[in-house]
């Protein structure tokens, strides 16, 4: 063969050049590609295997009293979790942690085992542990057992204003009380920390995406002496009179500023409700419970009629002698009859008769229209979850004995604080003020701010609010309040008892609402407080009886605190001489009317919906197996199964608060 | 001498070495910028010494540079220094390693210039090949049962473009792709497990994206998320947050095109293509065949290992460890490089001689 001619080597050197260049276009192109045209989706992806973003939980606001006591902080506390993909080796890791941690060994260990099956790359060991505990791991200093400092809150007062504070849940979001409330300003805006992260996963930059914006402070219109005082009174005083519950407020009628909330049974929010525990002491009964007054109510009536102008304290009225015949029904007084008596007596003696006389003279509209005018059928827009505005019907929907009824304080039902707020009415001259809770609230970096308070309305003329505080003032003095009497101040009040309607039986029972709403002292009064005891028995049951010496306590108490003068001479003891307190409201005039949007006589404690904040158990009643896992998954409920075809049995109920963490078990059957 | 060339050379290696600091400041490979650094300087001294011997005299020493490479290949099997899974170096005094394989790409070039200068006839014919093949062949097999899979391939470029340039009759060019084209799917039988790993997951590199199928991607997002512009030196995040896996070494260009984007790739190229330009050059002028098959040998080695590690980087072609020449940190590669271009500069050096 001849050799290669020039032509022919340049020919085999280009088809070299020609497979190079395809080669290289190929690349080129390639670069051209992913460098050009997807370099946004490269970008991307390399930021989504670069960048974490972490949340920053802002630190809770803190919640003081009225004089800078701390009632609710978040403490900074330690939570071990472990990288189970991370653990040389899980048994050891069950070994070494366990016993430090008090945890279950074989439970633990299974933890990690399964997280590791699941290549899940993150397990909470145990969260907020003590301090202690935490020393101890971390003087082990093994690099697999990782920390994170979560915030817990602490109620440094204990069950002090359980219910006005509330609780939180375990990531601190408020679940009732003010925690709830004004959950969103506590809590603040949790910040986002964008990570650079390496290939190991090691932060190796760290910038803020988003500020974090701490809670606000609050500070609350609650005086933690008084509200000491009012909680220790209000449990003596059920339990003493062998009642259920009870509720008491002490507030301020010129401001509105409510110096102390109590409800009993009581709650330490410090501890998360166990399973299965009743979560009834956590409803606050001042605000959450309306009831049907009985004879405070009287007040409301006879200031109706002497603003009206239909009566003055002076004017006569005919108690017929304890029996006045009333479309068909025959009202009594609670003991014994009266005759001609002064609207004033009316008042002091609690006659049910008089009561009646004056609502008849005033007439169903105007009744109503003042009942409204003094805050009751709504609520009074306490920033507390679960307030209940109480019932009270439209004229339209009276019976003909209607209004005999609610001159006595039946037919309509009423909260604690509503109670209070039309007290202040009278106490302060005539003007509605809403019941402040928040004082201060201080965001972070800004100033104090005042939390405004709603411009008051006028209810009464400032003549016939004077004229009955004098008339109250009788009610201490010479009418079935005198238990109420306070040692060296002036004071009025109004009591009453309200049986109890039962709804299963459909019949007003022998346990009654006591309670006494009252103000001192009588020339200006400094405060409002009402008391109310539900559940009581017998006439030692009374609200004379059992609801206004735990006024007088808690009254005199508050004065001294507030270091308001005395104005009267300090008496000798009450003599022994038992005074009269019979004050009991007729209940049976008309039956509790059914309606859609009834009962009205709200009796006991029927809690408000959604009273008390929490997952609640599904009706998985008649469901398949595969529908009551989505259900459960999609809820983020834990449910253990049984049996097989559908749902027949649930535990707890549906409808029931569930405690966090708590397993439903359900029980399939064909 | 042939500035240009080495003007060029250096400035392809004062990048890489930029490059390698920029990849490795703050890694267990911190010291690899200078020790490059000494490597380049080692490698244009190496390559003076290259210029001065005169070629033909060089390759009058090829049955005993081949013999001692063919005993020191073997040689390595018993003393060899075991790293990343392979036995490829020879231990020398002074703590030195020596990738052998690297080296016996000069003593190839070599040995094929004389070979084909040396033919009989005027064309390789069938025996010749054979022989041929089968001198290249022995190192081969015992640089790939290292194993080293990608430098043995080197090899095949420099026989490849010597016969194919000395006349090598199409009809058996055409024969031996087709043969390999057929024995391909067999050679699947011979692939190590890693190997048939990488193979597979070139294909498709999702089957597996935290294993084998782990440095395409990490590569290609790298390159991808660099732009036209690039992140700017040490911002590479890829790079930096060591995403990607030897970003000093095989995986350079890759980190490179992070940092510079595609400006600078395309301006490293360019300066590739210029350089290997200039070696076609002087093989065009080249006094006789033999500085014609060096020239050509050693433009279509480098080319195929541009090639080779480019595409890689790309995700065009399987992940095989062949160095980017004069970028990638790397004693023995360096060396070579800067020897052969010794080896070019030394024919053009002589082309006026006859």
């Amino acid at each position: 063969m001849d050799p290669l001619t020039r032509g022919q080597a340049l020919a085999r050197l280009a088809w070299l050049a020609g497979g190079v260049l395809a080669w290289g276009g190929v690349i080129l192109g390639r670069l051209v590609h992913l460098q050009l045209f997807k370099h946004r989706e490269f970008r991307k992806l390399a930021e989504q295997q670069q960048r974490k973003l972490i949340e920053i939980p802002a630190p809770r606001g803190t919640i003081y009293d009225q004089t800078g006591q701390p009632l609710a902080m978040s403490v900074p506390m330690r939570s071990v979790f472990v990288n189970p993909l991370r653990v040389p080796d899980l048994s050891v890791a069950a070994d070494i942690l366990a016993p430090i941690l008090k945890l279950d060994r074989a439970q633990l260990y299974e933890r990690m085992r399964s997280a590791l099956r699941n290549r899940r790359g993150f397990l909470w060991v145990a969260r907020k542990i003590e301090p202690e505990k935490y020393e101890r791991l971390r003087s082990l200093s093994l690099d697999w057992i990782e920390f994170q400092t979560e915030s817990q809150r602490h109620y440094p007062k204990g069950a002090t204003a359980a219910h006005v504070l509330g609780s939180v849940d375990h990531e601190e979001r408020g679940n009732s009380g003010i925690e709830l409330g004004l959950d969103e300003e506590l809590r603040g805006q949790s910040g986002a920390l964008r990570l650079l992260t390496d290939v190991r996963n090691r932060g190796i930059e760290s910038e803020l995406s988003a500020e974090m914006v701490a809670g606000a402070n609050l500070t609350l219109t609650i005086d933690e002496r008084i509200q000491f005082v009012a909680e220790r009174e209000l449990r003596q005083a059920v339990l003493d009179a062998n009642a259920d519950t009870g509720s008491l407020v002490v507030m301020n009628p010129h401001t509105g500023d409510i110096l102390a909330l109590a409800s009993f049974p009581s709650y330490d929010p410090n501890k998360p409700p166990a399973p299965g525990e009743s979560l009834k002491p956590r409803l606050n009964l001042a605000i959450s419970a309306p009831f049907e007054p009985g004879s405070v109510f009287k007040v409301i009536t006879i200031s109706a009629g002497l603003e009206t102008g239909k009566v003055t304290p002076d004017t006569p009225i005919n108690c017929g002698n304890g029996a006045f015949n009333f479309f068909g029904r025959v009202i009594h007084e609670a003991k014994r009859g009266f005759g001609m008596m002064p609207v004033s007596d009316v008042l002091a003696k609690s006659s049910n008769i008089g009561a009646v006389q004056v609502a008849l003279k005033v007439g169903p509209h105007a009744m109503l229209e003042y009942i409204r005018r003094f805050g009751f059928g709504k609520s009074t827009g306490i920033p507390l979850p679960a307030e209940h505005g109480g019932w009270v019907r439209d004229v339209k929907r009276w019976g003909k004995t209607s209004i005999g009824s609610i001159a006595m304080g039946h037919e309509l039902s009423v909260t604690t604080l509503q109670l209070a707020q039309a007290c202040a009415v009278i106490a302060n001259g005539g003007l509605l003020v809403r019941p402040r809770l928040v004082l201060l609230r201080q965001r972070p970096g800004g100033s104090v701010e005042r939390v405004p308070a709603e411009p008051p309305r006028r209810v009464l003329k400032p003549e016939t609010a004077f004229a009955m505080r004098l008339m109250m003032e009788g009610v201490v003095q010479h009418g079935t309040g005198r238990r109420a009497r306070l040692e060296g101040y002036s004071g009025g009040g109004k009591t009453g008892s309200a049986q109890i309607f039962d709804f299963k039986t459909r019949r007003y029972t022998h346990t009654y609402n006591a309670s006494y709403m009252g103000f001192a002292p009588v020339t200006n009064p400094a405060i409002v407080v009402v008391a109310t005891l539900n559940g009581t028995r017998g006439t030692s049951g009374f609200g004379g009886a059992v609801a206004a010496p735990v006024f007088r306590v808690v009254a005199e108490e508050t004065l001294r605190i507030l270091e308001v003068p005395k104005d009267v001479p300090e008496t000798v003891p009450e003599p022994a001489e038992p005074a009269e307190v019979e004050d009991l409201a007729v209940a049976e005039l008309s039956e509790p009317a059914e309606g859609e949007t009834e009962p009205v006589p709200v009796a006991a404690v029927q809690p408000a919906a959604g009273a008390v904040w929490g997952p609640r158990a599904p009706d998985f009643a008649g469901k398949t197996l595969r529908e009551v896992v989505e259900e459960a998954s999609e809820k983020g409920l834990t449910v253990r199964l049984d049996g097989r075809g559908v749902a027949r049995r649930q535990e707890p109920a549906a409808g029931s608060l569930l405690a966090a963490g708590e397993v439903i078990r359900v029980q399939f059957a064909r | 001498m042939d500035w240009p060339l080495i003007v060029i050379a250096s400035a392809i290696s004062c990048v890489g070495i930029l490059q390698i600091y920029s990849a490795t400041h703050g890694t267990q490979w911190e010291d690899a910028w200078w020790k490059q650094i000494i490597f380049v300087a080692g490698g244009l001294l190496l390559m003076w010494i290259m210029t001065a011997i005169d070629y033909h005299s060089l390759m009058g020493q090829v049955p005993a540079l081949y013999i001692l490479s063919v005993v020191l290949l073997v040689g390595i099997f018993l003393v060899g220094k075991q790293a990343f899974g392979s036995r490829r170096w020879m231990p020398l005094p002074g703590g030195f390693h020596f990738q052998v394989s690297e080296f016996f790409k000069l003593v190839l070039i070599l040995l094929v210039a004389r070979y084909l200068t040396e033919l009989r006839s005027e064309r390789p014919d069938a025996s010749e090949l054979l022989k041929l093949g089968g001198l290249v062949g022995l190192p081969m097999l015992l640089v790939m049962r290292q194993p080293d899979l990608g430098t043995s391939l080197t090899y095949v470029p420099i026989l490849a473009a010597g016969v194919f340039l000395a006349g090598l009759p199409m009809r058996y060019a055409v024969t031996i792709v087709l043969v390999t084209v057929l024995l391909l799917p067999f050679g699947w039988f011979v692939l190590k497990d890693y190997q048939k790993a990488r193979l597979v997951s070139f294909l498709d590199p999702e089957r597996d994206p935290r294993g084998s199928g782990y440095q395409m991607i990490q590569s290609k997002i790298a390159v991808g998320s660099g732009g036209i512009w690039g992140k700017g030196v040490t911002r590479g995040s890829q790079t930096q947050l060591r995403f990607l896996p030897v970003p000093h070494t095989d995986f350079i260009f890759s980190a490179f095109a992070e940092e510079h984007g595609f400006v600078g790739v395309v301006a490293v190229l360019a300066l590739y293509f210029v350089l290997l330009m200039q070696i076609v050059q002087n093989a065009q002028t080249a006094p006789d065949r033999a500085g014609m098959y060096i020239c050509m040998g050693i433009c279509c080695l480098l080319l195929f290992h541009m090639l080779v590690n480019v595409g890689m980087v790309v995700g065009r072609m399987p992940v095989t460890g062949i160095p980017l020449p004069l970028m990638s940190s790397g004693g023995s590669s360096t060396l070579t490089t800067f020897m052969m271009l010794g080896l070019v500069n030394n024919v053009r050096l002589r082309r006026f001689v006859n």
